[in-house]
């Protein structure tokens, strides 16, 4: 598949290297000479220096042939731009990346497939929607749905009051018999090393362990983690970004009190404009009297989205020291998430890869129907659609030849989701859910071609 | 500019005067229709207007065609007085009216809505004449409807420029984006209801001369009947009281509304706050009266007189509605007198002089409006003590206000009390006792008409002292003009240079 990346921010560069690993062919355009070099040297792709909107420099890139083009500048008007540009020289599918959430709601309305784009990605919407399922979930510090919660994923780190610490996965499957969950990577407390787990790997304590379960399983996943379920009432939110926005009105919408805090008075008054049902406080975040003014050890979740990624980390921090159950910082230095564990903070969530993520899936729309990355690891969850050509069709699992840095986490057939063992025949039209490590993404792959 | 344009200003004034006139010469063709003496004395006093406001048009002709703010201050007082001056000659002319200041604070009282007379017998009085009392409301009336369209908003005056520039939906200013255009397109219905009214008056009983006066009387918000017993006179005519209390609670509605409701937009009217706020309050209230005055009251005290030909009960309703609709809209005709019901119904009355109609129609008083921030503002001021670093603030019409237009509505209500108080204990200074003085004052600052004590419905100005009539008069000009428009010119820093 050719495809062309414009824009080798950081959106952009995470983007050509998950696509590199598959060996595709990738060209990625930006004007600035130093954002090439690192992805030039560090990535396998070709790199053109220039601006996307010229018509002759998309010509040169050979549009015309292009499968895909994807335009992830932080310039929303440059990306569409050049979408509309790249459909009309021969682009077959375009992706458009935008910072208006205007564009996605009356996005029937205006019809951006007429003028020639296929998908719009918002990472700021991306995050806002992320910061609502991590609330409604908890406990969890990651979780992805399949096929509206068929089978869900959902990440935990373990405490020792987790029931199966100290025990292998095996003897925790005999040990709880009627549970339906199955772990697909664990991250050991200190280490950055993603480990998949088999029948004879021990839980540790301060794991980070993610489970595939079936519907009714994350209920019981929550007793056997030792973690109780929280009812989020009162959220505080710290940024009026985009994000901050977004978050502050849907977690309203859905009855929860929040109250968001933003330095800039000016702009506080235009959100207590926009949000009527938000209590908006014009603050600076890092003032720890303010935040103990507006109560803050009365708050269930404390989330953090300004722009500066050390202004999150270390306001998150200060939440978890009074005891807020719940803290989710952005960060935009990717850096960071390498420390999410050791420091504390339950969550660290990236826009931009949130948004790479996302537009990863739609690459591989096709055997692969879902995607995402597990938070902070290096490990890839596929959602494939059996085919009945495909190796693995009408046999049983224990048949197959899954490399070792890969997992089956479990089959949806019928819309239900089962947590499958080795004597599962997998059958034409089941939906598989795979985790596998960077590395062997291209032979499970072909196992289901 | 270091000087005010007092050029313009003059020519202004001087096509007040025409426009004056030319109202008047009406009045004259009229009283010669009805073949009255008088006719020929309206028609000088017509001409005299008309002659005197040309010469001033000519000798400043030649004038820049800027104004300022401060231009328009002035113009607003002086246009009033110079009317309310201007609008004593028919009076005068005819000998209806002896006293000079008796005719101004007729007059002034006309050209200010407020309805309040010092007339002890009206009907002996030429038709010319009478047209020409109920002319000077619907002038007055068709003055504010540009005033509170154009002017206010301009000057920024107690948070008028909300219900113009600033809110969304319906606003002035997205009417038409000309000012010109909007008045006369506010105009055009305000000519329309009175038409209608007309109209329907006069299928309900009344003749035209009664009917024509009475829409003019009601769509001004103004009061002027031309019977003695003002409403009350037609208490044996269910009919003709419905239409007038229809028309009165039309008139206290933001006039901007009205012309949604011609669009056929209705969605629009429903759903603007004040509106709402307005149509409870009106309901709310006439309820609560119309109970006490079927449980309570004893309608055979009052000197008026209650038929009841649509049996008790909906004499009830119909005088609650009518009295609540008379002084919420600063209208103040009289179909029954309030005084007389029970203690608590003449306490409410009170509270309701303070009410007044919605910003943009032709009614007095504080306005919905206003008392809608200020509540709202009163009640976030116990959360902000609560959070002292939240941003709350006050919101209408589904927008957040600015600061600045919170402490514009602050500043008018201080103002209005202020002024409410220091009129009664001039009235008070004057003779008068408690409940006269207050309710003097009161009904003058929002340009009801009958108020309290001895100026109860029944009663009128005309047993006020000299000096009381003009103070009354005062009253009735800062009320009318939104009480900083006046003031202004009453502080030192308006008359040094810019």
């Amino acid at each position: 598949m050719k495809i062309i990346i414009a824009g080798a921010g950081e959106v952009g560069f995470h983007l050509a290297k998950l696509l590199s690993y598959e060996s595709q062919d990738i060209t990625l355009i930006d004007p600035v000479k130093e954002n090439l070099l690192y992805a030039d040297t560090h990535l396998d792709i070709r790199t053109i220096r220039g601006d996307a909107t010229s018509i002759k420099m998309l010509k040169d890139s050979n549009v015309s042939h292009a499968d895909l083009l994807i335009s992830v500048t932080s310039s929303e008007t440059t990306n569409i731009t050049v979408c509309v540009l790249a459909k009309q020289l021969g682009a077959k599918r375009t992706i458009a990346r935008i910072s208006n959430t205007e564009f996605l709601e009356q996005q029937e309305e205006i019809g951006f497939k007429g003028f020639g784009i296929d998908e719009l990605i918002s990472p700021e919407s991306l995050a806002s929607k992320e910061i609502e399922l991590l609330l409604s979930q908890s406990a969890f510090n990651d979780s992805y749905e399949f096929e509206q919660g068929a089978l869900t994923m959902v990440g935990v780190n373990l405490s020792r009051t987790a029931q199966f610490v100290g025990k292998s996965v095996q003897q925790a499957g005999e040990i709880f018999p009627e549970v339906h969950f199955m772990p697909i990577a664990i991250q050991r407390f200190g280490t950055q090393y993603t480990l998949i787990p088999r029948g004879d790997t021990q839980f540790k304590e301060g794991d980070q362990v993610y489970f595939i379960t079936t519907a009714g399983g994350v209920e019981e996943l929550y007793k056997l983690t030792g973690k109780t379920k929280r009812a989020m009432k009162n959220v505080m939110i710290l940024g009026g970004s985009a994000i901050g926005e977004q978050s502050a009105r849907q977690l309203a919408k859905s009855g929860i009190n929040v109250k968001l805090i933003e330095i800039d008075q000016s702009k506080a008054f235009d959100l207590a404009d926009r949000l009527p049902d938000t209590l908006v406080i014009s603050g600076d975040g890092r003032n720890v009297e303010l935040l103990q003014e507006e109560s803050i050890h009365e708050m269930d979740a404390f989330i953090a989205v300004t722009g500066n990624s050390e202004t999150n980390i270390i306001s998150c921090l200060m939440a978890k020291s009074k005891s807020v159950g719940k803290t989710i910082s952005l960060v935009e230095n990717m850096d960071y998430f390498q420390l999410s564990h050791s420091i504390g903070i339950d969550t660290l969530i990236n826009k931009k890869l949130l948004a790479a993520n996302n537009i990863f899936r739609y690459i591989r729309k096709g055997e692969v129907v879902a995607m995402t990355k597990l938070n902070n690891m290096n490990a890839e969850l596929l959602e494939f659609i059996v085919k009945p050509q495909s190796k693995v069709c009408n046999k049983r699992i224990m048949e197959i030849d899954v490399p070792r840095s890969a997992i089956i986490g479990g089959v949806i057939r019928g819309g239900k989701g089962n947590i499958v063992l080795g004597d599962f025949t997998i059958n034409e039209g089941d939906r598989v859910v795979v985790c596998c490590l960077p590395r062997s993404i291209s032979k499970v792959e072909k196992l289901f071609q | 500019m270091p000087r005010l344009n007092y050029k313009i200003i003059i020519y202004i004034m001087g096509l007040l005067l025409v426009f004056n006139g030319g109202f008047m010469s009406i009045s004259a063709f009229l009283s010669a229709f009805y073949k009255e003496s008088e006719a020929t004395e309206l028609l000088a006093a017509s001409l005299v207007a008309i002659a005197l406001g040309a010469l001033l048009m000519v000798l400043t002709r030649e004038h820049l065609k800027e104004l300022g703010k401060k231009e328009g201050y002035l113009i607003v007082t002086m246009g009033w007085l110079i009317m309310a001056f201007a609008g004593t000659m028919p009076y005068m002319f005819t000998g209806s009216i002896e006293s000079f200041t008796d005719a101004f604070f007729e007059t002034m009282s006309g050209f200010t809505t407020t309805g309040a007379s010092i007339m002890n017998d009206i009907e002996i009085m030429p038709k010319g004449v009478l047209f020409w009392r109920s002319t000077t409301h619907w002038i007055g009336g068709m003055g504010i409807i540009v005033l509170a369209v154009a002017i206010l908003p301009l000057l920024g005056i107690g948070g008028m420029q909300l219900f113009a520039a600033e809110a969304p939906g319906p606003s002035a200013d997205k009417l038409h984006p000309r000012i010109t255009d909007t008045a006369k397109r506010l105009w055009l219905i305000y000519v329309g209801f009175t038409g209608v009214e007309t109209v329907l008056l006069k299928i309900a009983g009344m003749d035209w001369f009664d009917a024509v006066n009475h829409a003019m009387s009601t769509l001004s918000t103004g009061g002027f009947s031309t019977k003695n017993a003002s409403i009350a006179y037609w208490n044996d005519n269910p009919w003709i009281q419905w239409i007038i209390t229809f028309f009165m609670f039309i008139a206290g509605m933001n006039f901007v509304l009205s012309y949604f409701g011609f669009k056929g937009q209705f969605k629009k009217i429903f759903a603007d706050t004040e509106f709402k706020w307005y149509t409870c309050f009106v309901l709310g209230f006439s309820i609560l009266g119309a109970v006490l005055i079927y449980w309570q009251a004893d309608v055979s005290v009052s000197s008026i007189s209650h038929p009841m030909v649509w049996g008790e009960a909906e004499s009830a309703v119909r005088h609650s509605f009518f009295q609540v609709l008379a002084v919420i809209t600063t209208t103040g005709f009289v179909s029954a007198d309030y005084t007389m019901w029970t203690p608590f119904l003449t306490i409410m009355f009170f509270g309701l002089f303070f009410l007044g109609g919605s910003a943009g129609s032709t009614a007095g008083g504080i306005k919905v409006m206003r008392h809608i921030i200020l509540i709202r503002n009163g009640i976030l001021e116990f959360k902000r003590t609560l959070h002292p670093n939240a941003i709350l603030p006050v919101r209408y019409n589904n927008r957040a206000l600015p600061n600045g237009i919170v402490f514009n509505i602050l500043g008018f209500f201080i103002l209005y009390m202020l002024s409410f108080i220091v009129g009664a204990v001039g009235l008070a200074a004057l003779g008068l006792d408690f409940q006269t003085a207050i309710g003097g004052a009161l009904s003058s600052l929002g340009n009801v008409g009958p108020a309290f004590g001895d100026l109860s419905p029944v009663n009128n100005f005309a047993r006020l002292p000299d000096l009381g009539k003009w103070w009354c008069s005062f009253l009735m000009l800062i009320g009318r003009l939104e009480l900083f428009t006046v003031l202004i010119l009453l502080t030192p820093f308006f008359w040094r240079n810019r």
